[in-house]
C-alpha cells in the first residue's frame, strides 16, 4: 500500500458576511449589521496517497475551490483536520509550499512581458534553487513540455494552450509531490486539452507527482483520473475509481436502431424499455439494464421493427455525472 | 539570504519588465518634468516678487526640495496600495499565497522594482536640469548632507510601503479602497510638501506636517534647508517612531486579513 500523502478528516469552512438589512438605517447597519454564514464545505473526510490522480469534481460554488485552496494553505478551515505531506497548511504554509505545486486555470503566475525562461528562473529563486538547478530543471521542463519553439517569446504573446503548458511546467520547477490543478484546461481547444492530458500523465508517471485536479470537462476526468471525488453543496457526496463512476451509477443502456424500412406507426415496447427518439428511419430506446439483461431486452426489441444496423452503448459520463448532481441538489 | 536573493530576483525582472516599455518610461519623466517644472517656473516669479527669500529661504532650495518630492514619487511606492487592492479583487492573492513567500514582502519588493528604473532616470534627468539651472545649494554640498540624506531616504522608503500597504490591506474587508487612498495620497502630497514647500507652511501646518507619518514619509524634502542640520535627529526620530507604530499596524491588519482570506471560487 502506498504512503497516504492528504489526509482530511472532518473538514468545514464557513463563510461569514455583513448583509444589509432592510428598512435598517445607515449607521445601524454599520453599528449592528445582519451577519450571514454559509457552509462551503461541510464536515468532509478522505484521504489521498502517494501518486494517485484524483478529480475533485462539483458543480459551480459545490466547495471544491474552497477545499483546494484549505489543501494548500490559502484558507483556514473553520473546523476540521488536515495533513498534506505531514504538515498543516495553514500553519506551515511556506514549508508545505515547497513541496506543492498550484495552477489555478484562470489566473497567470507568468510575467506576461518577459520570455518563459524568466519566468523559470524567478520561480526557481522563490523555491531557492542554486543556479545550476534552476538551468538544468528549465532544460528538462522545456524538452519535457516542448516548449522550445516559445521559450523566448514574451508569454503574452503564447497562445493559452501553449501558455497553459507553460504554467503547469514553471509549477512544476522545484519537483513537488503533489500538484493542484484548478480548472487547467479551462478554455482549451480539443488538441491542446488531449496535449495537457499527456503531460500531466507523464509526469504523473516520470516524476510520481500526485495530481489533485479540478474541472468541469468530463474528458479531463475520464482520461486523466483514476479516481473520482464528487462534491456537492459542501459535502462529498461519491469518491470512488473514476471507472466504476459510470458502472454503478449506469441502470440504462441505449440502443440506436436504424430501420430498413420507414416507420409511421411506431409500437408499443416491452416494459423496461423506452423510446427515446421516434424517427421514420431511427429510433433509440433506453433499456433498464437493472431488471433485464442486454442480450434478453434485444430479443425483445427485434421482433417489433425491421433492422439495418443496430448500435449498443452506454450513457455517458457527463450524463453520469450530472445526474449526481440534480439528485444531490434534489436531495434525492 | 534567501530573502535577498529573492528581493535581488524581483527587482531583476521588474527592471526587465519595464525596459520593454519605453514609452512608459517617457510617459513617466514628462510627467514629473511637467507637474515639477510648472510649480518651479511658479515659485521661480514669486520669489523674484518678494526679493528673492521668503522665510529665510531661497528658491534654489525650494527648487531642489520639490524636486526631491517628485523624484520620490517616481519610485511609485504608492501604488503598492493599489496593487493589493487587485490581488485581492482579482484572487491574484491566492497564487501568491500558495508560494513560499511572505506575501506582503514580496509585494512591497515587487513596488520597489517596479519604480527603480523610471527613480533612476527621471532622478538623474532632473538632477542634471536642476544643476544647469538653478545649481546646487551650499547645503547639500557636505559629507553629512549626502549621509543623511541616504539615510533619511531610506526610512522614507519603508514608511512610505508601511503606510499604502495598510491602505491596501484594508481591501480584506471593503474591497475598494480607492476612496480612502484618495484621502491618505493627497495628506501625503499636501504635508510632504509637494506643492508648498514645508518650510514655507503656517506653523500650526508645519507642526502637523512634522509630526503626521504623512509629512514623515517625505522628509527627504526636508534634508536640503538650512535648519537640517539642526533637525535632522528630530525628524529621523519621528519617522522611526512611525515606522515602528505602523509597521505594527501593517503586521496586525495583515494577520487579520490573512485569516479573513475569500477569494473568488472559495
Amino acid at each position: 500500500m502506498k504512503p497516504e500523502i492528504i489526509s482530511v478528516s472532518n473538514l468545514t469552512k464557513n463563510f461569514t458576511f455583513f448583509v444589509k438589512k432592510q428598512g435598517a438605517g445607515f449607521f445601524t447597519n454599520i453599528i449592528k449589521p445582519e451577519i450571514k454564514t454559509i457552509s462551503a464545505v461541510e464536515n468532509i473526510s478522505f484521504s489521498v496517497e502517494e501518486g494517485e490522480r484524483i478529480a475533485f469534481i462539483g458543480p459551480n460554488g459545490a466547495g471544491k475551490s474552497t477545499t483546494i485552496k484549505m489543501l494548500t494553505g490559502i484558507l483556514f478551515p473553520t473546523s476540521g483536520k488536515i495533513s498534506v505531506l505531514g504538515l498543516n497548511p495553514s500553519q506551515e504554509r511556506k514549508k508545505l509550499a515547497y513541496q506543492i505545486g498550484t495552477v489555478f486555470g484562470q489566473r497567470s503566475q507568468l510575467f506576461p512581458n518577459l520570455p518563459l525562461t524568466d519566468s523559470f528562473e524567478f520561480f526557481g529563486v522563490m523555491y531557492d534553487l542554486s543556479k545550476n538547478e534552476i538551468e538544468n530543471r528549465t532544460k528538462e521542463l522545456i524538452e519535457q513540455f516542448d516548449l522550445s519553439s516559445f521559450k523566448n517569446q514574451p508569454v503574452r504573446k503564447l497562445s493559452l494552450g501553449q501558455r497553459m503548458r507553460a504554467e503547469i511546467a514553471t509549477s512544476l520547477i522545484h519537483k513537488p509531490k503533489i500538484i493542484f490543478l484548478d480548472e487547467p484546461t479551462i478554455g482549451l481547444d480539443i488538441v491542446a486539452k488531449k496535449a495537457l492530458r499527456e503531460l500531466l500523465i507523464k509526469i504523473n508517471r516520470e516524476e510520481k507527482t500526485t495530481i489533485f485536479l479540478t474541472s468541469h470537462d468530463v474528458s479531463d476526468i475520464e482520461q486523466l483520473c483514476e479516481r473520482t471525488i464528487i462534491i456537492n453543496h459542501g459535502t462529498i457526496v461519491k469518491d470512488l475509481p473514476t471507472i466504476e463512476l459510470g458502472k454503478s451509477f449506469i441502470h440504462e443502456k441505449y440502443v440506436d436502431i436504424f430501420l430498413d424500412t420507414a416507420l409511421d406507426n411506431f409500437p408499443d415496447l416491452p416494459e423496461g424499455i423506452k423510446y427515446v427518439t421516434k424517427d421514420k428511419n431511427k429510433v433509440t430506446l433506453s433499456v433498464d439494464i437493472a431488471n433485464q439483461s442486454i442480450s434478453d431486452a434485444l430479443q425483445k426489441i427485434l421482433p417489433y421493427f425491421s433492422v439495418l444496423d443496430i448500435d449498443v452503448y452506454s450513457v455517458e459520463l457527463e450524463t453520469v455525472i450530472r445526474e449526481i448532481y440534480e439528485a444531490t441538489s434534489s436531495g434525492k | 539570504m534567501k530573502q535577498l536573493r529573492l528581493a535581488n530576483s524581483i527587482i531583476k525582472m521588474m527592471i526587465k519588465d519595464r525596459i520593454q516599455y519605453p514609452a512608459r518610461l517617457i510617459v513617466d519623466t514628462f510627467g514629473i518634468i511637467a507637474r515639477c517644472g510648472v510649480l518651479l517656473i511658479l515659485y521661480r516669479y514669486v520669489f523674484r516678487y518678494q526679493g528673492g527669500l521668503i522665510q529665510g529661504v531661497t528658491f534654489q532650495i525650494v527648487a531642489w526640495s520639490m524636486f526631491l518630492y517628485f523624484s520620490f514619487m517616481t519610485l511609485r511606492l504608492r501604488d503598492l496600495a493599489k496593487s493589493i487592492m487587485q490581488d485581492i479583487k482579482t484572487g491574484t492573492v491566492e497564487i501568491l499565497l500558495s508560494k513560499p513567500i511572505h506575501y506582503l514582502n514580496y509585494r512591497m519588493w515587487w513596488q520597489v522594482g517596479a519604480g527603480m528604473y523610471p527613480f533612476f532616470v527621471a532622478t538623474f534627468l532632473g538632477v542634471v536640469a536642476l544643476f544647469l539651472t538653478v545649481g546646487i545649494p551650499e547645503s547639500m554640498q557636505s559629507w553629512f548632507f549626502v549621509g543623511t540624506f541616504f539615510i533619511t531616504f531610506f526610512f522614507a522608503g519603508i514608511l512610505s510601503l508601511l503606510i499604502y500597504s495598510a491602505v491596501g490591506l484594508l481591501a480584506f474587508w471593503i474591497e475598494d479602497v480607492k476612496p480612502l487612498y484618495w484621502i491618505v495620497d493627497k495628506s501625503v502630497m499636501i504635508l510632504g510638501g509637494s506643492y508648498l514647500p514645508v518650510a514655507l507652511f503656517p506653523e500650526t501646518m508645519y507642526k502637523i506636517a512634522i509630526f503626521s507619518p504623512f509629512g514623515a514619509s517625505q522628509f527627504i524634502t526636508s534634508t536640503v534647508y538650512n535648519t537640517w542640520k539642526i533637525d535632522y535627529l528630530k525628524l529621523m526620530g519621528i519617522q522611526l517612531f512611525w515606522i515602528i507604530v505602523v509597521g505594527f499596524i501593517v503586521v496586525y491588519i495583515f494577520n487579520r486579513a490573512y485569516k479573513k482570506v475569500s477569494v473568488n471560487g472559495g
